[in-house]
């Protein structure tokens, strides 16, 4: 993969999971399901991927990681999400809207030029 | 909870860092385990063999040993910022509950700061001298390379010995480990042209100089050797002082020319702003070409630029060796017959050029530099006793919290934070105070010190501030500490029943404490002392001249004018007779130098004596000539003979005055009168017709040289220079003096005016320099002393209040409680004395060179000093004494 494409998953990957986290408290294994059933299997290639994504967000201080017990009494990490963590999803998504709208823009702009 | 979070950090646990790290890794594994585990169970419910629903999960979790390592890089940089943030977290806790603390305890935190910002002050404030002066490097590209070179031959009485124009010549062809190699001197010059002429200070210089040095021009250039000589047109190169002030920094002044004694001189530089050479705001650099073929007239200061990576000492052996060639080839010269200039000690001296400008001041700074690091120390031993008494009285909450887990070391932390916390405040006051100190000091002693200008606060001198506060703080806040941290029992401490070793050991520390201090102040005290006795005998040293109301100046008459002598002379008369009927004008004559102004010395030979044959055996003589009355003016006793007269000038017989440091080696009493005696570069033969006092004319510490005077109508030997005894006031005499002159020769302007008292005493301003400021840090460590000598008894006194009470209640006299006390304070004072009179030997030692006919080890000094700080040390246990001889009994007993 191209460094550009991996920056652009990285990101995109970290926007999901704060996505995730934004419903509730989840571990590792319902954000991967979360972000599978959201993006249709696109995303997530590898599933391990996710976890450093996870433990970067964490020292980055937006999500806060605490052992749980899951649905089937199992000793699980749970992420929950910051106060600083729900200000970067809003600060992001906003970005990434508006860059999605405005290369959508111009890509149907030249597609409807050429033609 | 506020109050939990400040205790927190006290009671959290130490946890190793390896435990941290598989803390970690375990937790991690566990992690990922879990979802593959979880992904595994989900691929079976969809009906998956449970070995293809493991290997389906593996794979489709991807690179499992290259996600787990990611993970733990992260994880370990994570817990790493984690430790550091609690790190400085707690530290910052224990800044808050430090300056909590001392909140409540505004008295001791203002004491103790301000005894540490004063000590820091004076420490701060002598090394921005030092750094200034002795440690930041001249303003010169790779000034370390830079050397000043001179000469010196012992056996002829020359200790320092200026360069010839063929020893200039010579060093530069030969001293092959000098890149660059020139030679200036300061010659005062008559600038004319624009309205009055102008006196002014010039640099003479070779043009090799600029080449040394390394610093460019700031406008147009400076010159280099090849293209200055005798032939070509004079320039000249201004500073930027004098360029601002005359030309108004205009550029255009390049190409232009001034009038320069008479010579018209172009101008073809202008040197930059803080160009300070030899010193600082020289006006004028008149580059000249040196004379190859003059072996007379020894004048110049050699600058060098050694090649880089050779060893000043290198140099010094090649320049000597090339010395030693041109003493052979010019023996006659220096001595009646042909010698071997390898068997004298005749040699070049070449000094780093710091070293040669810093040289008078250098002792002087460091002796001031180590008596503030007494002052400090005593500040430090003051603050430690308040600190340990402090500590004593928070026994009871220091035990709670060690109830509470906090280990020794943790109480310990947070006792030397508050000291680190008073000493850093103390430290800031500190560095204002060195600050003011800096600015109040330069601008007394401006003209005194080199470099002087130079000096001020930069970071290498904030540096030490900091570092020294920080230092302090942990000395006088580490000992109390750790003391009061360890080893106590809890049950104790609550009831504030202490063991008694344990109350022992705080006595200890406190009277440790006072004997250091009454040691350090005794040892500034004798060195201040030996200090002031030495200047007093100095200032009280029989000069061999009044000085007194003297007023001296030097006439430069314009030499196109005056080519020859006899002018000068001429109107030199007619000046003197009429500044002779001036009202308050006592007496008035003129003589090529003054005292205090600088002379030339030479070889000379007495008739009927063998001429010095050996080795040591020859001495200089400063020749000089002089009006008559000029003894009388500056009150020269005459022994024997008659002073100069009208008559004796040129064409009558040539007379001269010797002084007994002149005529004692050869005769005694009248029989020098009438002998005659001729200087080594002359062939007449002088007639003794008079002896005079000798005299102390360049420095009072050192013995005149001996001094021989001609008629300066027959031998002027220079322009003159007037000294003119007043009755009163010197400035109504000045302006008189200057209309007078006007009146003879508009064209001549005065130069190097001063009250000859002035100059002597300004001769002396290193001296009084390192007098005054040892003198007030002795005081201050004295008071220091007595502060804390006092506090410390009145603790003491305190702590055994139950004890005295007892003792009255069953009938001590409170006399012998009185009694009781002084003694213990005369048993620390002893021992104070004891040891500081020890230091004190080893200090005086070092400060030997700076002393003046008082002995290091001066027998008044040391004892009177001893004895009086005793008293003083005593003294201040009186009062603490009378308060434990008021112990009511009762009270004291009910104390507990």
């Amino acid at each position: 993969m191209a460094d550009a494409e991996i920056d652009l998953l990285r990101s995109s990957l970290d926007l999901l999971i704060l996505k995730a986290l934004s419903w509730a408290p989840m571990h590792g294994y319902a954000i991967s399901e979360w972000i599978d059933d959201a993006t249709r299997s696109v995303l997530l290639v590898e599933e391990g991927t996710l976890y450093p994504a996870l433990h970067r967000l964490e020292r980055r201080g937006w999500i806060a990681a605490e052992w749980g017990v899951s649905e089937n009494n199992r000793k699980a990490k749970f992420y929950s999400m910051t106060p600083a963590g729900r200000a970067r999803l809003r600060a992001e998504s906003r970005v990434w809207q508006r860059n999605a709208d405005a290369i959508a823009g111009v890509l149907r702009r030249t597609s409807s030029d050429a033609s | 909870m506020s109050s939990g979070r400040r205790w927190r950090p006290l009671f959290r646990l130490p946890r190793g860092r390896r435990a941290v790290a598989r803390d970690i890794e375990h937790q991690l594994d566990d992690e990922l385990a879990f979802h593959i585990r979880m992904r595994e169970e989900r691929l079976t419910q969809l009906g998956m063999s449970p070995d293809a629903a493991r290997a389906d999960a593996v794979a489709r979790f991807g690179d499992h040993e290259r996600i787990r390592a990611e993970c733990l890089t992260i994880d370990q940089q994570y817990a790493r910022e984690m430790t550091m943030m609690d790190w400085l977290e707690s530290v910052a806790a224990d800044i808050r509950f430090a300056l909590r603390t001392l909140r409540r305890a505004p008295a001791f935190t203002v004491i103790s700061a301000i005894t540490l910002a004063l000590g820091v002050g004076a420490t701060t404030a002598i090394f921005t001298l030092v750094n200034g002066i002795l440690l930041r490097p001249l303003p010169y590209p790779h000034a370390e390379q830079l050397v000043r070179v001179s000469q010196s031959f012992p056996e002829k009485g020359l200790d320092s010995w200026p360069l010839s124009q063929q020893n200039t010549a010579t060093y530069k062809k030969d001293v092959t480990d000098f890149v660059h190699f020139g030679a200036y001197t300061l010659r005062g010059v008559t600038l004319s042209g624009n309205g009055a002429p102008e006196r002014l200070l010039a640099v003479q210089v070779t043009g090799d100089v600029f080449s040394a040095l390394g610093v460019p021009a700031f406008v147009g250039r400076t010159v280099v050797d090849s293209e200055v000589t005798k032939a070509s047109a004079p320039v000249a190169i201004l500073g930027y002082g004098f360029w601002q002030s005359h030309f108004g920094g205009a550029a255009s002044v390049i190409g232009k020319t001034i009038d320069v004694d008479g010579t018209p001189t172009r101008i073809v530089g202008v040197m930059p702003n803080g160009f300070s050479f030899p010193r600082r705001d020289m006006p004028l650099y008149l580059p000249f070409a040196v004379d190859p073929n003059r072996r007379f007239g020894w004048y110049l200061a050699g600058i060098g630029r050694v090649k880089p990576g050779i060893a000043v000492v290198h140099a010094e052996r090649q320049a000597t060796t090339s010395m030693w060639n041109w003493a052979r080839a010019n023996s006659n010269l220096l001595w009646p017959k042909p010698f071997a200039p390898e068997s004298t000690h005749m040699h070049a001296v070449v000094t780093p050029l710091q070293t040669a400008i810093t040289r008078d001041i250098r002792r002087p700074l460091l002796v001031l530099q180590a008596a503030v690091a007494l002052l400090l120390l005593i500040a430090i031993a003051n603050i430690a006793t308040l600190v340990s008494s402090r500590a004593a009285a928070r026994t009871p909450e220091i035990a709670v919290r060690t109830a509470l887990g906090a280990s020794a070391r943790r109480v310990a932390r947070q006792l030397v934070t508050e000291s680190l916390v008073v000493a850093l405040i103390g430290g800031v006051i500190g560095i204002a105070l060195a600050i003011i100190a800096v600015r109040v000091f330069t601008a007394w002693s401006a003209s005194a010190l080199p470099r002087i200008r130079e000096v001020g606060v930069d970071w290498r001198v904030l540096g030490f501030a900091l570092g020294v506060s920080v230092v302090s703080g942990i000395l006088f806040g580490l000992a109390p500490a750790v003391r009061m941290a360890r080893g106590r029992r809890l049950a104790d401490d609550l009831a504030g029943t202490q063991k008694a070793s344990a109350r022992g050991a705080a006595r200890r520390l406190n009277n440790a404490m006072i004997v250091t201090q009454i040691a350090l102040s005794l040892v500034l005290l004798v060195s201040a002392g030996l200090l002031i006795k030495s200047f007093r005998r100095l200032i009280q040293t029989n000069l061999g001249f009044e000085p007194r109301g003297v007023l001296t100046m030097s006439v430069a008459f314009p030499e196109k004018k005056y080519v020859d002598e006899k002018p000068v002379i001429q109107a030199t008369d007619v000046i003197l007779q009429r500044v002779r009927a001036l009202p308050g004008v006592r007496a008035a004559a003129a003589a090529t130098y003054v005292p205090y102004g600088g002379v030339t010395t030479d070889g000379f030979l007495v008739e009927g004596r063998e001429p010095p044959t050996s080795a040591g055996a020859e001495t200089q003589v400063v020749q000089l000539g002089a009006t008559p009355d000029y003894f009388r003016t500056l009150r020269i006793p005459m022994r024997y003979g008659r002073d100069f007269t009208t008559s004796d000038r040129d064409g009558t017989l040539p007379v001269v005055i010797v002084d007994e440091a002149f005529a004692r080696p050869f005769w005694r009493g009248q029989d020098a009168i009438g002998k005659r005696m001729r200087f080594t570069g002359d062939t007449t033969w002088l007639t003794i017709v008079g002896v005079v006092g000798g005299m102390r004319d360049q420095d009072a510490a050192q013995e005149g040289l001996p001094h021989a005077y001609t008629p300066y109508a027959q031998q002027p030997g220079g322009p003159p220079v007037l000294a003119i005894a007043t009755s009163g006031k010197t400035a109504p005499v000045l302006a008189d003096v200057r209309r007078v002159i006007a009146e003879v020769e508009p064209g001549a302007p005065l130069d190097n005016v001063h009250v000859l008292s002035d100059a002597v005493a300004d001769a002396l301003s290193n001296r009084r320099m390192t007098e005054t400021l040892l003198t007030s840090f002795a005081l201050l460590a004295l008071i220091l002393a007595v502060v804390g000598i006092y506090g410390v008894m009145i603790l003491y006194v305190t702590s055994r209040t139950r004890e005295f009470g007892i003792r009255i209640a069953v009938g001590a006299e409170p006399s012998r409680v009185v009694r009781l006390v002084l003694r213990e304070g005369i048993v620390l004072g002893l021992a104070g004395v004891t040891i500081g009179i020890v230091g004190a030997l080893f200090a005086a030692r070092w400060i030997a060179a700076l002393l003046y006919e008082v002995s290091p080890t001066d027998p008044a000094v040391f004892v009177g000093l001893a004895i009086g700080l005793l008293v003083v040390a005593v003294g201040s246990c009186y009062r603490p004494a009378r308060r434990a001889a008021a112990a009511d009994p009762m009270l004291a007993l009910r104390a507990d």
